[in-house]
């Protein structure tokens, strides 16, 4: 029997995408669900099916999560919020800076080395550069302790008044480079003609950008904000890896918070679904921005894509 | 006075990319020459000193008596294998999704979107479960499975996208006529096309894969399965006891990555760049 085309089609589609689709439903798509559900029972390990302790007790976990003590979600939050205030009003500027020095050619030699230089961090494993930030400025025999007690001999090995500053100083080192190569990247694309125009009319270095570059540029600050958000809360082994959310819980961001709470200590795992439902709602809030954002520089005729 | 006004400002952009390569460098330099001090060395000496003699014993112990070379091989099997499934299936997704013609792949598309904003602790409850009732925890499929997933969203979209605009139609109506079918011209046509987006997908998944820690942490136990960054996990929060042999085992994890960047860094920062933006 000849298979009509239709069939054919069909049988072409479902062979190309069920494999994709199968691992990512099992793997992604359901565990997310599933998570949300277990945020309303009182799910705390082993059998799920069939076992006679399982109860749902609706939003207690989250009015827990909301109210408990030690505030932890909202230390854990504030810690995220950080994070994104060092992308947004750290790392994006920085980056553009040496982005705008690189590509309008304001210096002449070495481009391309100090380009792959500044952007190596990113490609170093977070849990190995968590590990050895720990050693150089954390803890009481690093190199920052030793430079610190030559200009104070007195210093204690008190706990920083501001623990997460040595974890949003990493931060900025391990991404102001991969913010540098997204600028630059769309840089490349904003024709070298008008540029050279500009200058010819007399317009300085500043007017250039603020006129020509700046403008066109703006889809891709949008873009790295968005970025910057999303990064946020997947932060994680830097964290871990550098202070495990020390001292005292401090320096804990959400995924963290989420993680010991799951997999540290007495398991809670009502509270770790809560916590992770959470970052889900944030995360679909940042995908609707995500298309409303886009739709809006399409509308516009944004640069670039 | 224009001249010394540009010459001043030429030093002075040099002065600022050389201050931040001096500083994104250091720590990593800093590394590697503590990974040569003794425990004794590094304890009583000055931490901006240079080693008293230059010690490599420490590089054999940790490559063969802390299992460094176990991890090292895992993390290649696991990035290698992750890498080529993830390249296949998404080419193949991602010509359906382009070229085959169905009103459902609007909703499956969308849905494998959503997947690239997800952050991993939203499944890690559930997925560890999973795992462990399917028979697959502490096993290298185990671990494989979850990894694929969670390459192929970014993956699929940049595979899409690559497609749409970038295989013509008329191309793949020709060898339809000529009577290929559509995993012929699957085949023959659209995966090759595909080479410029797969070597990008390639590099985003295989630095994804190589540094992955969180999944390798909870999904295996003891060292046999583990890869690089979980057996470095382990010194996180307070130190090993000995950090000549800590500095090291960094030194050797950094390593291939950095050697891997050195040969691979134009593609590299243009895959990111891609991948990055089109998320």
């Amino acid at each position: 029997m000849h298979m009509t085309m239709k069939t054919q089609k069909k049988l072409s589609y479902a062979l190309l995408v069920l494999p994709a689709l199968v691992v990512y439903l099992a793997v992604v798509a359901f565990p997310t669900i599933f998570s949300v559900i277990l945020s309303l029972t009182n799910y705390n390990g082993g059998l799920i099916f069939g076992n006679p302790d399982i109860e749902v007790v609706g939003f207690t976990s989250y009015r827990w999560m909301f109210t408990e003590p030690t505030r932890s979600f909202y230390t854990s939050l504030r810690n995220n919020l950080l994070i994104v205030g060092v992308s947004v009003f750290g790392q994006i500027p920085l980056g553009f800076i040496l982005a705008y020095i690189l590509n309008q050619k304001l210096i002449k030699r070495g481009r391309g080395f100090f380009q792959s230089m500044i952007f190596l961090p990113y490609v170093i494993s977070p849990i190995i550069i968590g590990v050895l930030f720990n050693a150089m400025i954390i803890n009481p025999r690093s190199l920052y302790w030793e430079v610190a007690r030559f200009f104070n001999p007195d210093i204690q090995f008190t706990l920083h008044s501001n623990p997460m500053l040595p974890v949003l100083f990493v931060i900025l080192w391990m991404f102001t480079g991969f913010y540098m190569i997204i600028f630059l990247a769309h840089m490349q694309r904003i024709d070298p003609a008008i540029l050279e125009a500009a200058r010819i009319d007399g317009a300085n270095e500043p007017r250039v950008l603020r006129h020509i570059v700046l403008p066109a540029m703006t889809s891709e600050i949008v873009t790295c904000a968005i970025l910057a958000i999303s990064g946020s809360l997947k932060t994680f082994d830097l964290i871990y890896a550098m202070t495990n959310g020390g001292p005292a819980g401090q320096t804990r961001v959400l995924s963290l918070f989420m993680y010991l709470s799951a997999f540290s200590g007495a398991p809670n795992y009502p509270l770790a679904n809560a916590i992770s439902t959470v970052m889900v709602i944030i995360s679909i809030i940042l995908i609707v921005v995500v298309r409303w954002a886009a739709k809006l520089f399409d509308r516009h005729g944004g640069y670039g894509k | 006075m224009k001249n010394v006004i540009k010459y001043g400002s030429t030093i002075i952009m040099y002065l600022i990319m050389v201050l931040f390569t001096v500083m994104t460098i250091y720590p990593i330099v800093w590394l590697f020459i503590q990974s040569f001090k003794t425990n004794q060395d590094y304890m009583t000496g000055s931490k901006l000193s240079l080693p008293t003699n230059w010690f490599t014993l420490n590089y054999d112990i940790v490559w063969n008596n802390l299992n460094f070379n176990t991890f090292f091989y895992n993390s290649v099997y696991y990035s290698i294998i992750t890498v080529i499934v993830v390249v296949i299936l998404a080419n193949m997704a991602g010509y359906a999704f382009a070229k085959i013609d169905f009103p459902i792949t609007k909703v499956l598309f969308g849905l494998f979107i959503v997947g690239i904003l997800l952050t991993i602790q939203s499944i890690l409850i559930p997925l560890f479960v999973m795992i462990f009732s399917a028979g697959l925890f502490n096993t290298r499929l185990g671990i494989l499975i979850p990894y694929i997933a969670l390459g192929l969203p970014m993956a699929i979209y940049l595979c899409t996208d690559f497609i749409r605009n970038g295989v013509p139609d008329e191309l793949i109506e020709a060898a339809r006529i000529d009577g290929a079918g559509y995993i012929k011209t699957f085949v023959s046509i659209v995966f090759p096309m595909c080479i410029p987006v797969s070597v990008t997908i390639a590099i985003i998944s295989f630095i994804g894969t190589w540094n992955e820690f969180i999944l390798m942490n909870i999904l295996t136990a003891g060292d046999r399965f583990k890869s690089i960054p979980a057996a470095v996990g382990r010194f996180s929060g307070s130190l090993g006891s000995d950090y000549g042999r800590l500095f090291t085992s960094l030194s050797i994890s950094i390593i291939p990555i950095l050697l891997f960047y050195i040969i691979f860094r134009k593609q590299i920062t243009k895959g990111v760049a891609a991948g990055a933006v089109k998320g």
